[in-house]
């Protein structure tokens, strides 16, 4: 640890990090920006003081040392709980979901901040446990923590910002030494489970079929005997497993209550989910299906993004954007604004600054020698991750639209404060890497 | 809390790491794959995407080219020009809700639209439109300037240049010139691969229909760059593609011969057709009933084209190469050639004409029943029109041998004349009658035939045609109204018509001067002489009167060229005339025709040509005149 780096701050980091924030504010602006250059949005001036604020915030989580936390995390998780439950009775319903407090000029996301006290929750949680997240009842108690703030936010219904709870715990717990086939059910139940929900849109949509073989999973009459033989299945599997310790009746085991949590997470998530959600997962798959409507977000991002080519049409250039065929541009779609105007170059600029971020931020949880920032700043690492894979992709039609911002960048002071407070933790776990 | 971090097991701490790489791994081969799938958007399919945005944005809007001018053969006055003429357009999306009422009033006053008719133009459900929405067409260029002196009240109003065809005085010709009107549905479903689209205008008959093509030109393009809301942002101009106007017609057609024919049928049914045989040019080609192309342009066109449909004596219908009739006696001159042609007895044998003529147990009477013409030969016999000596010819020539010589006078297909519809007329034959009506041809209907009369139907162009053989000694040229294509700009001709010989006859030369001198006969000592006054120049020609079983009342017909003699075969004319036997019987067609051939040849209006003839039907209509007069005079006197 011979770093150089002046108050042990992470400077590539941070630098990294203002750099994105000041490239956000000035693609807010294009966007405000009409093609006959008359600016209608004062978005950007929003940005800028909430950047401000936010970087205050961000000096204040460096200042005290984050192993405090620990005692805190409990209460934290508690509340944000309790904000998200207000939320959901009280909150302010915006593009059909209800995932704000307060008023229409000012307002938060609770769903934004939960993930950080979820993740310094879980942080707790996991060092508490030690080795035991080995076992599988405490694994699943941890995943337990992630599930309850998922769920409330699942119930506004956000299905973007609830995902992003899984990769947290999955890579928290692959941190914390969990087993591989453990944090592989978890993604596998999350997979399976958006596979099954969309299945009968699938069929409807795309196919324009039904297929007898998909019955088994779509038509309730047929399902509820395949889930009652699977649970036949699990009984006398595990009674096996129990009785002779096969290896075999374990996978059995395994295989069959993926499928049965899976099934019922579908049947679940299609009770929850509005239909324009289910939509936008479709349209993913194919577009064309609904050119004009829910396809029309992916088509336009696209056009955008490929029409920029190498050097980009030059800031306040992009015809897409500035002749308003390309939708949200300066929350979910920020990022096809600046694959217009700056092109392949700038988008590989975008993808450099977020992997000093995360690269960074691995570096610094794993060469801590504490658990705590381990985990916490694995789950941040998870979380970042998670927002870039998704809103990039989504901007290049390869993620379905999900409505998660892309953190630094997107308009928006709840994102921007919480990747600020993260930021502000892994920079508080550098400078105390040596206090011990 | 210390101790736990400070001591971890080794193989924990190397799980660890490797955990951490393995992570690190991940993170950079996820984003890499993303940046490769950038790259591909971007870089190798950046083009494709660059056009699909420019064709999301980018509207084509047609510039429409002007129409062309259609001009007679003097090509000095224009028959048909484009007046300027526009259309007023409101944006819809440029009207805030709340001034709506008080513009659409405004609006209402001014283009004198009722305020209902701009509401339904301009439902409010179009508030967020934002391309223009036609209000009102055919405005003038006052109205235009008044609404620019006052943009500034008039918000989201413009206005295009939408010309109007106006057809000045074409009278007559408006069977020839048509018409344009929008394109209907079934036209596009045919036009589409050739360039027509929803929206345009174009020749729906006459010579606007069949060389829509010429006087079309070419739309430009203007290319607009629009937002998501449809909203024009700028203009490319150095991107548009001008139009091309379209080019100038130049007929055939004389207008002083046009109306000169026009007033020599007067309003009578029926039609004329001037041709010069040693071209194929058509001078004039009248038609009665006529109708005004201008109330296509009208407010009350609906209305008016209605009427017109309605009326029984369909004045759409362009006669002269539209309608069929029996030739009845014009038909002696075929027979008459192929008399010579055929020698089945020569022409100075005597036929004796008592009047009638018994075939097998039938009797045909002359048109001369009681008295007979007496003894006549070939000459006298067409003179005369005597009946009986061309039965005696037909039956001597058979069935067969007429029709060929009919088809060989081009009769029963179309001379392919540039207008739209022609009819074929009709030669018959004994195997299609026997199709057609399951009884055999018989002896009688060859009498029929050889006098022209029966189920053989002609148009009066193809008689014209017929003369213009006789008269060209065994060739037929295309009759044709289109003389040349000029540019619209320099009003270079770019294309000329040349005359087309669509048949030659095998007909020895010999014989149609013997059919010539035949029908110099007419006029000089036969049916004709009375009513053939004209000294301005000799005619050839034959009469016809064909029956169509009314009393009294036949369809008259005049078939003629002049001069007779000349040294100069261009200058020859042909005149064809019909006048229907629906109107009363006058025995006009000879009588218009002698009008006609003295105002060509003495180069005199109608109005001249009779005052110099006074024919006796002339001073006949004055004396008739005269006497009303006076009759209305004392009246007057008494009522003052």
């Amino acid at each position: 640890m011979r770093r150089v780096s002046l108050f042990g701050i992470d400077f590539l980091l941070l630098g990294a990090s203002l750099v994105l924030m000041v490239i956000g504010v000035f693609f807010i602006y294009s966007s405000g920006v009409t093609s006959t250059g008359v600016v209608y949005s004062r978005e950007y001036v929003r940005q800028i003081v909430w950047a401000g604020t936010g970087l205050i915030l961000l000096v204040g989580v460096m200042i005290f040392n984050y192993a405090r936390l620990k005692g805190f995390s409990l209460y934290l998780y508690g509340f944000m709980i309790v904000l998200l439950l207000v939320t959901l009775l009280f909150g302010r319903e915006v593009n059909g979901a209800k995932s704000w407090l307060g008023s229409a000029g000012f307002g938060v996301q609770p769903s934004e901040f939960a993930k950080i006290a979820t993740i310094l929750f879980l942080g707790t949680y996991l060092i508490g446990i030690g080795r035991g997240v080995m076992e599988l009842p405490r694994f699943l108690l941890g995943f337990a923590i992630v599930c309850l703030p998922m769920g409330l936010i699942l119930l506004q219904p956000d299905m973007g910002t609830a995902l992003v709870y899984i990769p947290i715990f999955l890579v928290m717990s692959f941190m914390a030494g969990a087993r591989m086939r453990h944090v592989l059910f978890i993604l596998a139940f999350g997979l399976l489970t958006i596979l099954l929900s969309l299945l009968p849109a699938f069929e409807k949509m795309i196919l324009g079929r039904e297929l007898s073989i998909l019955a088994l999973v779509t038509d309730f009459d047929v399902l509820k005997y395949f889930l009652a033989s699977l649970v036949l299945v699990i009984l006398l599997a595990a009674w096996g497993n129990f009785r002779f310790k096969r290896g075999y009746f374990y996978w059995i085991l395994y295989i069959s209550v993926l499928l049965l949590v899976s099934n019922l997470g579908a049947l679940a998530a299609a009770r929850i989910l509005k239909s324009y959600q289910i939509m936008r997962l479709i349209v993913f798959l194919n577009p064309r299906v609904d050119p004009q409507g829910t396809g029309w977000n992916i088509i336009q991002s696209m056009t955008a993004v490929g029409s920029g080519g190498f050097w980009g049409k030059g800031f306040l250039q992009g015809t897409q954007s500035h002749y308003r065929f390309l939708p949200q541009q300066s929350t979910d779609f920020i990022f096809s604004i600046l694959a217009e105007e700056w092109g392949f170059a700038g988008g590989v600029l975008i993808f450099s600054l977020f992997l000093i971020i995360l690269v960074r931020g691995l570096r610094i949880a794993y060469t801590v020698r504490d658990d705590y920032a381990l985990y916490v700043g694995a789950g941040i690492i998870g979380m970042f991750f998670f927002h870039v894979v998704v809103n990039i992709g989504m901007s290049m039609g390869v993620m379905p639209i999900t409505g998660i911002p892309l953190f630094f960048l997107s308009y928006g002071g709840s994102s921007l404060w919480t990747a600020l407070i993260a930021v502000g933790l892994l920079l508080n776990i550098n400078m105390r890497r040596y206090r011990y | 809390m210390a101790q736990i971090s400070l001591a971890p097991a080794g193989r924990q701490l190397r799980s660890i790491k490797i955990r951490a790489i393995g992570l690190g791994v991940f993170i950079t081969g996820i984003l890499l794959v993303l940046v490769s799938h950038l790259f591909v958007l971007q870089v190798i399919k950046g083009l494709e995407y660059k056009s699909r945005a420019r064709a999301v944005a980018r509207r084509e809007l047609p510039i429409p080219a002007q129409r062309g001018e259609i001009f007679d053969r003097h090509y000095d006055i224009p028959l048909v020009v484009n007046q300027d003429s526009f259309a007023v357009d409101l944006i819809p999306g440029e009207v805030p809700a709340n001034e709506r009422p008080l513009l659409f009033e405004k609006l209402s006053g001014v283009l004198g639209l009722p305020v209902k008719e701009i509401e339904e133009k301009v439902p409010p459900k179009f508030q967020h439109l934002y391309q223009p929405v036609e209000i009102k067409s055919g405005v003038d260029f006052e109205t235009i300037t008044y609404l620019a002196e006052h943009l500034e009240e008039f918000q989201g109003i413009s206005w295009h240049n939408k010309p109007v065809r106006n057809y000045l005085g074409t009278g007559s010709l408006a069977h020839v010139i048509g018409f344009v009107g929008d394109i209907s549905r079934e036209e596009i479903q045919i036009l589409y691969n050739r360039g027509y689209s929803f929206g345009i205008v174009l020749g729906k008959s006459g010579i606007e229909k069949q060389y829509d093509q010429i006087l079309r030109g070419k739309d430009g393009i203007r290319y607009r760059i629009v937002d998501v809301r449809e909203k024009y942002l700028m203009q490319k101009s150095e991107e548009d593609i001008p139009p091309e106007p379209g080019k100038n017609l130049v007929l055939t057609i004389d207008r002083d011969i046009q109306q000169l024919a026009e007033k020599a049928l007067g309003e009578r049914i029926g039609s004329v057709v001037v041709l010069k045989p040693a071209t194929g040019e058509v001078l004039a080609l009248v038609s009665y009933p006529t109708y005004d192309p201008n109330i296509f342009f009208t407010d009350q066109t609906a209305e008016k084209f209605n009427a017109l449909t309605l009326d029984p004596s369909f004045p759409f219908i362009n006669r002269a190469i539209q309608s069929a009739y029996p030739p009845a006696s014009t038909f002696k001159i075929v027979m008459s050639a192929a008399l010579v042609e055929e020698e089945v007895f020569p022409i100075t044998k005597i036929v004796v004409c008592t009047g009638k003529f018994e075939y097998g147990d039938r009797t045909f009477y002359c048109w001369l029943p009681k008295t007979g013409h007496g003894p006549v030969d070939l000459f006298s016999g067409l003179a005369q029109s005597c009946d009986v000596y061309f039965w005696t010819l037909g039956d001597a020539l058979g069935v067969e041998r007429i029709t060929y010589y009919a088809r060989d006078f081009g009769l029963g297909r179309i001379s392919g004349i540039d207008l739209p519809g022609e009819t074929a007329g009709f030669v018959p034959s004994p195997e299609w009658k026997e199709k057609k009506y399951h009884i055999k041809w018989l002896g009688g209907d060859t009498i029929n035939l050889s006098i022209g009369q029966g189920y053989l139907t002609v148009s009066p162009l193809q008689l014209a045609n017929l003369v213009a053989m006789v008269v060209n000694e065994g060739k037929i040229y295309r009759p044709h109204l289109l003389k040349e294509v000029r540019d619209p700009v320099t009003g270079e001709v770019t294309e000329a018509v040349e005359p087309e010989v669509i048949h030659t006859s095998p007909i020895r030369k010999d014989t149609f001067e013997i059919v010539k001198r035949a029908m110099r006969g007419v006029i000089t000592e036969g049916t004709a002489k009375v009513v053939i006054t004209t000294e301005a120049v000799e005619i050839a020609g034959k009469t016809g009167t064909s029956e169509v079983g009314l009393e009294e009342q036949w369809h008259s017909w005049f078939v003629a060229y002049a001069p007779y003699r000349t040294a100069e075969p261009e200058e020859r004319v042909v005149v064809a005339v019909i006048v229907e036997a629906e109107n009363k019987w006058e025995w006009w067609a000879p009588k218009a025709a002698n009008v006609i051939f003295q105002g060509i040849f003495a180069g005199q209006s109608y109005e001249e040509a009779v005052e110099t003839m006074r024919p006796w039907w002339y001073i006949q209509q004055q004396r008739e005149l005269r006497a009303q007069r006076e009759q209305r005079e004392p009246d007057d006197r008494s009522g003052g």
